[in-house]
Formats: structure tokens, sequence, C-alpha cells
């Protein structure tokens, strides 16, 4: 478990993080969402003790991270692919960072092969591809076999095959019951791994909620029926928010199916379409940070 | 598997990386070569001296300039963590920096202090041979001891402030060009440039050849030259220290 309450990161010129309070449960995956700037990275190194915070605090399984006795049994954590020597080889690398937190030897042939580096282990990493730099990474973070992971976009460069094996992965490691963190600029990506989300919006909270509350509260109803502005008008009249696609048909929020298709009947009203359209991660977040664009743009 | 790191652990990771990237190999390659050639031609082209003391001081000579590569190699081992990438992957994996930095040290002044162990008996040696010294030379004679642990002392003392500046200054370049003047071109340049508090100053600056032939810098007393050098190194190491536990990465 991860909780944060009151962070706040002020850089000379910007507030990167601004008083956010998020706690992030164990047993799920946790997508950490928001544009760039956001404050997504400096969370992620305030959680880490790498960045100290300018007010309020960040504790793992309720300690802060520079005091946990063996960090790396506690926390596995990815903050950028690049945070390594250019002149080691890959499997002197994980043997430097295994042996600084007492962790065996034997582990570390284990992870070099888990993430796929067995063929280059012995190989300098300067010459890495960023996906390779990517699973030197993740080989890091499982080095330890952690309770919690912290993972700033660690599909970042990732082959397709990797996506599919990185999002199996993070799945397996909740459903053992660990504390997944992960960032992500793929939305598609995020919406087929992430159990729960937490957005930022300049450095602020915008969302904490299930990504199934989320996705719901963006769906809507399409319905195509020859009597469409009658139809429109009484769903109106019971509330629901309802526009005309240039094909005719009504596009309708605010209610589901069966609130709409009772409307209907209780209208005497033909339907000759009536389907559910579920929002894409993708849809719903841009509405969420446009929402926090529009809000910040109004002056109080 | 409960309860703390053992400090070894975080030792024996400082040791890993020092061995296993090529920088320090090549540093100690060139303060080997620089210094014990130094000291044998400085040998060689000593024929007689009046006692084993002198002897020992003209074969220690390329002291003076190698104690540039120590603070090449001693600077390197934290400066490139940070210009890399690693020290990101190294903070993370030992969040108690302070820990990081005296095991960093550690592994830094010991290295430093073996090598030059291996050198002064590579100089004593080339005395030994090739300078006539009345009496003889001999390991045991108590001047020549002394002189021989004072330089391996030094050693690791530079290697210290190294680290120390590394930390303090997380560049190489700056970190490097501020040893250099510290160790190298300052203690010369000031005592040749004359004035009494010029020489002064220079004397209460680190320089390897700890009192002896100082290198063209103004000489002191072995016990001055010590305390000079070890305050400069725990001076330095302290201040990286802090900044190292205050600073973000």
């Amino acid at each position: 478990m991860i909780e944060i309450e009151g962070l706040t990161k002020a850089y000379r010129s910007r507030i990167a993080v601004d008083d956010l309070t998020v706690t992030v449960e164990p047993g799920r995956v946790t997508g950490f969402l928001g544009p760039n700037g956001s404050g997504k990275t400096t969370t992620m190194r305030c959680i880490l003790g790498l960045t100290r915070p300018t007010a309020g605090t960040a504790t793992v399984l309720g300690r802060p991270y520079r005091e946990l006795a063996q960090p790396m049994r506690r926390v596995g954590a990815l903050i950028d692919p690049r945070a390594r020597h250019g002149g080691r080889t890959a499997y002197a690398h994980l043997r430097v960072l295994a042996q600084s937190n007492a962790v065996p030897q034997r582990r570390v042939d284990e992870v070099i092969e888990l993430v796929g580096l067995g063929p280059v282990a012995h190989e300098r990493v300067r010459g890495f591809s960023l996906g390779m730099a990517q699973r030197l990474g993740i080989a890091v973070a499982l080095l330890g076999d952690p309770d919690v992971l912290v993972l700033d976009e660690p599909v970042n460069g990732l082959d397709p095959e990797g996506i599919r094996w990185m999002r199996e992965l993070l799945r397996d490691l909740a459903d053992e019951g660990r504390t997944v963190l992960v960032s992500s600029h793929l939305m598609s990506e995020m919406e087929a791994t992430a159990d729960h989300l937490v957005v930022l919006g300049q450095g602020r909270l915008l969302a904490d909620l299930p990504m199934t509350d989320l996705l719901g509260r963006h769906a809507a109803v399409r319905v195509r029926s020859p009597q469409a502005s009658l139809l429109a008008r009484a769903l109106e009249r019971a509330g629901a928010a309802v526009d005309y696609e240039p094909d005719g048909s009504l596009w309708i929020e605010g209610m589901d199916v069966v609130e709409v298709g009772d409307v209907a009947y209780l209208s005497g009203l033909r339907v000759h379409e009536l389907t559910q359209i579920t929002a894409s991660l993708e849809s719903a977040y841009l509405a969420l940070t446009q929402d926090e664009l529009e809000y910040q743009a109004v002056p109080l | 598997m409960r309860g703390k790191v053992p400090f070894r652990a975080v030792l024996r990771s400082e040791w890993s990386k020092l061995r296993s990237v090529r920088a320090p190999w090549w540093c100690s390659a060139i303060y080997l070569l620089v210094v014990g050639g130094a000291g044998w031609l400085a040998a060689a082209g000593t024929d007689t001296a009046p006692s084993a003391a002198v002897a020992t001081s003209i074969a220690l000579t390329g002291f003076g300039v190698g104690q540039v590569v120590l603070v090449v190699l001693g600077v390197l081992a934290v400066t490139v963590e940070f210009s890399s990438g690693m020290a990101l992957a190294s903070l993370t994996a030992v969040p108690r920096r302070t820990r990081l930095l005296v095991a960093k040290t550690l592994v830094v002044a010991v290295w430093c202090a073996l090598l030059s162990l291996f050198l002064v008996v590579v100089c004593v040696l080339a005395a030994h041979v090739q300078t006539a010294v009345p009496g003889g030379m001999s390991m045991r004679d108590p001047d020549v001891l002394r002189a021989l642990a004072l330089q391996v002392g030094a050693a690791a003392l530079t290697g210290v402030l190294a680290v120390g500046l590394g930390a303090v200054l997380r560049s190489t370049a700056g970190a490097v060009g501020a040893g250099l003047a510290l160790v190298l071109l300052l203690p010369p340049a000031l005592a040749l440039s004359g004035g009494s508090w010029q020489v002064r100053l220079s004397q209460a600056l680190p320089a390897l050849r700890v009192g002896e032939d100082a290198f063209l810098a103004a000489a002191t007393t072995w016990q001055v030259g010590m305390a000079v050098i070890g305050a400069w190194a725990v001076a330095a190491w302290v201040l990286g220290a802090v900044l190292l536990e205050r600073r973000d990465v």
C-alpha cells in the first residue's frame, strides 16, 4: 500500500504537485494518468525518496521509503530506463544492485531470463535499444520480489509482444496481492491493464476511481427511430441529454438502454436501433482533462 | 530475510561497481605507470644519496604528479553515477544516502591505499637497486617506513577528498578541476609567487607529498602536511554527504 497525504512539490517557478492525497491499494493495478507535466513522475520520485516534498508525506507499507530496512524487497521501481551506466553489462548492472540489498546472485539469473534479456546478458547496456533498456529496468524492479511496484511508463518503447507480456505481468503481480502503481500515455494499454485510475491535472487530483466507473460515466446510447424528433423530446422530458448525429440517429447521455427503451415504449414511438455505446478510456480521459482545462480557463 | 541490509552488502555492491566499468582500471594502470616509472627513473638518475630517507624521498617523486590520477578516480566514482543516470537506481536501491557514500568512499580509499602500497614498495626497491646510500637501504629504516606510510595514508585521504568533491559538485569536469587546483596547481603556484601569506596558504592546501619534498610547493613538517590533507578530505566529504542527503536526485 502507498499512502500519499497532502503531497506538495514546488520548484522555483512552478508547482509540480499540489496538495495530493491518495491511497494506492494492494491487489489491483492502479493506472496513473495525466497530461505531460501533470506531476506523475514527481509524485513517483517523492514516493521513492528521490525527491524531497515541499510539504506532505508519502509512505510505502506505512513507512517513508528512506526508512525501509530492505528497500528492494519491499518496493520495485522503474523511474527512468536510462538509469544505468552504459559501460556495464546487463548482468553486471543487475548484480551491483542485487548486492546492495543482499539479494542472492541466482535471482539475477532468474530476472534476466524473466524479462527476456538472457541472450544479451553479457553485452554492455550502452548499445541497448529503448525496449531492451525498459526490460532491464523492469528486471531491476523485480530483483527483490517486492510487495509494491512503482513503474513510470514501463511499456514505453516495448514491441507489441513486450507490451502484452507487460500487461500479463502486471495482472499477475496484482493478483498475487501486490500493490502496482503504473503510469502510461497509452490509453488503450491502460484500459486493458488497470483496475483503478488516479488522474492528475496540473499537479492536482482530478479523479481517483475504478476504471468501470469512469467508463460508465462517459457511456452513451444510440437510437435510430423514424420518429426521431418526437423521441428526442420525450427523452429530454425524461431527463436525458440528446444530440443529433449526422446520420439522423440520436446520441443520448445520462440514460442506459433500458431507460431509453422504456421511454420509447411509453411514448408509443417506434425504434429501429438501440445500441449501448461504451466509452473508450481515451475519450473518457480526454473529457476529464478537458473539463479541467476549461475549469482552469474560467477566471473566478 | 528480515532486518536491515548489512553494511557489507552495500560495500560489496560498491566494490563491484568500481570493478565493472573501465575508467577505474585505466586510472589505476596510469597511476602505476606514472608513479612507478617516475620513481624508477628518479632513482636511476641518482647514483648516491646521503641517507636512506633522502634516497626514498627521491624515488617517491612520482606521487606528486600521480595524485592527479587518484583525484580523477575518486571523482569519477561519484560523478559517473549522476552523469549516467545510475544515481537514480543506486539511491533507490540504497535510500540511506550517507550509508551509500560511506561504502563508496571506503572502497575508493582502500583501493587508492592498496595501489600506493604496491607503488611505494616498487619505489623503495628502485632506490635500493639503483641508489648507493652509506650504510645501505633497508625497508626497516624508521625514516623510510614513515615516508612509505605517509604516502599510503595520504593517497587514501586524496581518494576521500576526491569522492567528497564529486558529491559536492556532481559534475566530472567541475570536480576534477577543483581537485587539480587544490592538490596540483595552487600549492606550487602560490608558493612560487613568493609573498609570505601566499606561502602560508600554499602550506594549508592538500598535497600528496605530505611534508617531505612538497613538489615545488612550500614544505611543511609531515605532521602539518597530514593534518592539512586530512582536514580537507574530511571537510569536503562532510559537505558532500550533507548535500547528498538534502538534494533531490
